[in-house]
């Protein structure tokens, strides 16, 4: 894979202890993703949240600070392939500045019942370092920030 | 705020010289040591001028420096920069690891699967 070496790609390995259907469950049902999504400091609002999980269905939802609700970010993305409890790949934009992302979450199974998921986002390219890229840093150091309180 | 944007505008610069393959392999021959423009050219079926024309926006960026050693002109990859570029991605990083603690806590949740990491179960003696 000659994308392996491509810096402007993130990618990220982790393992769940759980099946496979379940943490597919977990991106796709509006309900489980507004309970879990957003690093710490951030909430996904249910009602903000609209997935529909086939090629050219629409993924939308906000990630609104928990300090101030109304300042968040919104998401809006819409699926390039999907294979249930497989690949969930899609296209979006961050925020209203029209940064483009390309969100690749793959899941297989690992021995004893749980499940590797391999995320790939990017590209990072230069483009991206744009006043919004600016507002995640900004919003990332706030995080630091809270991160030192707890 | 000045400082920031320069730095800013120097992360562009290096993203536009990562962006591409050639530039990329280039780095990742020179990680293993010097090399000159004929040395660069031997593993890349291209020419000595795109090698070279590879090499300037490579110096521009900062990755790499240049220095005469003999007759010929060597390569040296420049670690700061690129680590300056990884650092900005890194924070993206810190911020799918984050989601990730929750969703692996989502997940526990939903299965009512005691923890498995010891020494945290006393926590769980309300529920």
């Amino acid at each position: 894979m000659t994308q392996a070496a491509d810096t402007t790609y993130l990618e990220i390995s982790r393992i769940f202890d759980a099946p496979r259907e379940l943490v597919y469950r977990a991106f796709v049902d509006p309900d489980q993703l507004s309970e879990w999504f957003g690093p710490a400091g951030f909430s996904v609002p249910r009602e903000s949240v609209d997935i529909d999980a086939r090629v050219g269905g629409r993924k939308r939802f906000v990630m609104a600070k928990d300090e101030n609700p109304a300042d968040g970010h919104e998401i809006n993305a819409t699926f390039t392939e999907v294979i249930e409890n497989e690949v969930l790949d899609s296209e979006g934009f961050v925020g209203t500045e029209g940064l483009r992302l390309q969100l690749r979450i793959e899941l297989y199974d690992e021995p004893g019942g749980k499940t590797r998921l391999e995320l790939r986002q990017g590209p990072y390219t230069p483009e991206f370092k744009t006043d919004a890229a600016r507002g995640w840093e900004s919003s990332f150091t706030k995080l630091d920030a809270l991160l030192k309180l707890a | 705020m000045a400082a920031q944007a320069t730095a800013e505008d120097r992360l562009s610069v290096i993203f536009g010289a990562l962006a591409d393959p050639t530039r990329r392999a280039i780095l990742a021959r020179l990680a293993d040591g010097d090399a000159t423009v004929t040395q660069l050219t031997e593993p890349f079926s291209i020419s000595m001028p795109a090698i070279s024309r590879h090499l300037k926006v490579l110096e521009r960026a900062g990755l790499i420096s240049r220095s005469r050693s003999g007759q010929w002109l060597s390569s040296t990859l420049e670690a700061a920069p690129l680590k300056e570029a990884t650092d900005w991605m890194e924070q993206y990083r810190r911020y799918w690891d984050e989601n990730f603690d929750r969703l692996d806590a989502h997940l526990r949740r939903i299965q009512a699967k005691p923890p498995r990491d010891g020494g945290q179960t006393t926590e769980r003696t309300g529920q």
